[in-house]
């Protein structure tokens, strides 16, 4: 199976500032990739590169086709939610499920109204008198509406309130989401999509500096509670992280055996947050 | 995928108010005078209106029964100037959705979701492109025509009670078919004529960070007065009045219905002229003229090549 996503030399640069640094990157299918960076770090950028919203310099592959030249046959596979898009404010509801169905040959109307009928909107009400949430809410039950092969979310429940998060991403991995569908996902709120994940890439600075999947994360990265006799010991590993719970350290490794670190204390599994913050640590120093 | 269709009901979604309530407004606000007049007149309230000191609710009087022809005409006289409020209103319209039409979906950031669903930034331009030249003329013209067709029949119901009965004269007249075709009849030269403006502001809207109505306005006018000055301060010899009329003023009133006829230098339809009742075929004849002389078609190339820059600026505006 070809990538769904292919770059190598990926760049991006705005003036003398370089959002994206000679990325490679390869995403098969069937994968729910979580894009994960700090603020300007240019995880958006990249999204908009493999969108065909952006020029770029490199090679750039999504679907078998390069963004730059093909875009309107890309966006018969592909949609997304980019960087915190909204609905203009004269749309009907009843409209946008209109245009979209009449415009995307993808789209299941069905699905759409289905999704719109777990929520408060009116098949009559227009955007401008819908709260943020709401605005997020069509959006996503028109975009979950259509059957693509690579679905971009950038970013996809800013505003929403946690019980509509936790459903939308129930619904992502467990009706939308099959073997022939690719999902990539950047948000902030990380310890919310991790279990829903197949696959992390880290970026910072324009630079990918984690790419695994998630059974691979689960083997490298491992966290130990030292207690406090052994902590030189357990300093000489060079944790990638050191915090202090009571009175406790707990470290974080990268690589190291397993069988060396549960001598050194009790074990865990970090988080996909822990591992990020540890990762991107001195980005905004 | 009837893309196209779904592209000019979302344009009429966002802008029916300009396009459609507008010219329905002022139909409603000129059948009203013209009705409110007419009951004035009849009844011969607060001593009624006077033609030639004879007071109209004694019509008959002064209309002749050989005059009543004479009569008939001067109602399609406010056939034509009814439509003057409605080409005003709509060139404005025109004018203004241009500007806005490819800035404002940048400004909300709703250009991202548009771009979200396969539809190229062609058939997105085009089918802006097809409102401005084609359907909201048709509508406005559609709705101008009904609304005077609404204060002739009021005027003749009038004139009937007041003892002139001409509906026999209006309805045997063949100027009252021809002239709502003839009027259709030069929608295509309108659609031709105003494609520089229309180009323009489109690419302008593409185009400015902000404030793109400024800019469409601005930089020709600027242009302009840059050349004039400078043609007097260094005593260049060339004609001024052309650059005038044949570049700025085609990239800023050619949206303007029936500009094209000063620009021939005829001048524009008087009282008098439009008393005739042959006037609107005249107008016609002249502007079929204009298909002939290479203006139109230069400024329909220029606008066509400002439309393909509106479609590639859309395609490639990084709003970063």
């Amino acid at each position: 199976m070809s990538a769904i996503v292919s770059a190598t030399g990926l760049t991006r640069r705005y003036g003398k500032t370089i959002a994206v640094d000679n990325i490679k990157l390869d995403i098969p299918a069937g994968r729910i990739v979580g894009l994960i960076g700090p603020n300007g770090s240019g995880k958006t950028t990249a999204l908009k590169a493999v969108l065909g919203l952006s020029p770029f310099e490199g090679q750039l592959n999504v679907l078998g086709l390069d963004p730059r030249t093909h875009r309107d046959e890309l966006m018969q596979q592909v949609c997304f939610i980019a960087d915190v898009a909204i609905l203009p404010r004269w749309l009907r509801v009843k409209d946008a499920v209109d245009f979209v169905a009449g415009v995307h040959p993808k789209f299941d109307r069905a699905k759409a109204e289905r999704y719109l009928a777990n929520t408060k909107l009116k098949p009559t009400m227009k955007v401008k008198e819908m709260s943020k949430g709401m605005v997020v809410q069509l959006h996503l039950a028109l975009v979950m509406a259509i059957d693509a092969k690579l679905l971009v979310l950038d970013e996809p429940t800013l505003g929403l309130d946690i019980l509509y998060r936790k459903q939308f991403y129930q619904h992502l991995l467990e009706e939308y989401f099959d073997q022939n569908k690719t999902i990539i996902i950047t948000t902030h709120q990380v310890e919310e999509i991790e279990h829903i994940l197949t696959d992390l890439i880290f970026i910072r600075e324009g630079k990918i500096v984690l790419t695994a999947s998630m059974d691979e994360v689960g083997i490298r990265f491992v966290e130990v509670m030292v207690p406090a006799d052994k902590t030189e010991l357990a300093r000489a590993l060079k944790p990638i992280d050191e915090r202090q719970v009571f009175g406790k350290a707990v470290m974080l490794f990268d690589g190291v055996p397993r069988d060396a670190l549960e001598a050194l204390g009790e074990i865990r599994t970090p988080g996909v947050a822990d591992i990020f913050v540890a990762t991107m640590k001195g980005t905004y120093a | 995928m009837n893309t196209f269709k779904w592209l000019l009901k979302r344009e009429f979604w966002e802008h029916k108010g300009g396009f459609f309530w507008a010219p329905i407004v002022i139909g409603a606000i000129i059948v009203s005078i013209t009705a409110v007049s007419l009951v004035f007149a009849v009844t011969g309230l607060r001593g009624g209106m006077e033609i030639n000191g004879v007071p109209v609710s004694n019509l008959a009087q002064i209309v002749a029964p050989d005059q009543k022809a004479k009569f008939a005409s001067l109602l399609f006289s406010m056939y034509k100037g009814l439509l003057v409020p409605f080409t005003v209103t709509l060139a404005a319209c025109i004018f203004f959705f241009c500007a806005g039409a490819l800035y404002d979906e940048r400004k909300d950031r709703s250009v991202l979701f548009w771009k979200s669903l396969p539809v190229s930034d062609s058939a997105t331009v085009l089918s802006k492109v097809a409102i401005a030249i084609g359907i909201a003329p048709l509508i406005a013209l559609v709705i101008g025509t009904i609304t005077a067709i609404l204060a002739e029949l009021l005027t003749m119901i009038a004139a009937a009670i007041a003892g002139v009965n001409i509906f026999g004269e209006v309805l045997s007249d063949p100027n009252t078919y021809l002239v709502p075709l003839q009027m259709l009849a030069m929608l295509p030269i309108y659609a031709l004529w105003a494609l520089p403006t229309i180009g323009w502001v489109l690419m302008i809207s593409s185009w400015a960070r902000a404030k793109p109505f400024l800019w469409a306005i601005g930089v020709p006018l600027m242009a302009g007065f840059l050349v004039s000055w400078a043609g007097k301060m260094f005593r260049i010899e060339g004609d001024l009045g052309w650059f005038w009329q044949n570049i700025i003023g085609r990239m800023l009133t050619s949206v303007v219905p029936g500009s094209w006829l000063i620009q021939q230098g005829h001048s524009l339809p008087t009282e008098e002229t439009l008393r005739a009742s042959s006037a609107v075929g005249e107008m016609l004849a002249q502007s079929l003229q204009l298909l002939a002389a290479p203006n139109i078609w230069i400024g329909a190339i220029a606008g066509s090549a400002m439309i393909y820059a509106a479609i590639r600026l859309r395609r490639w505006r990084d709003e970063g």
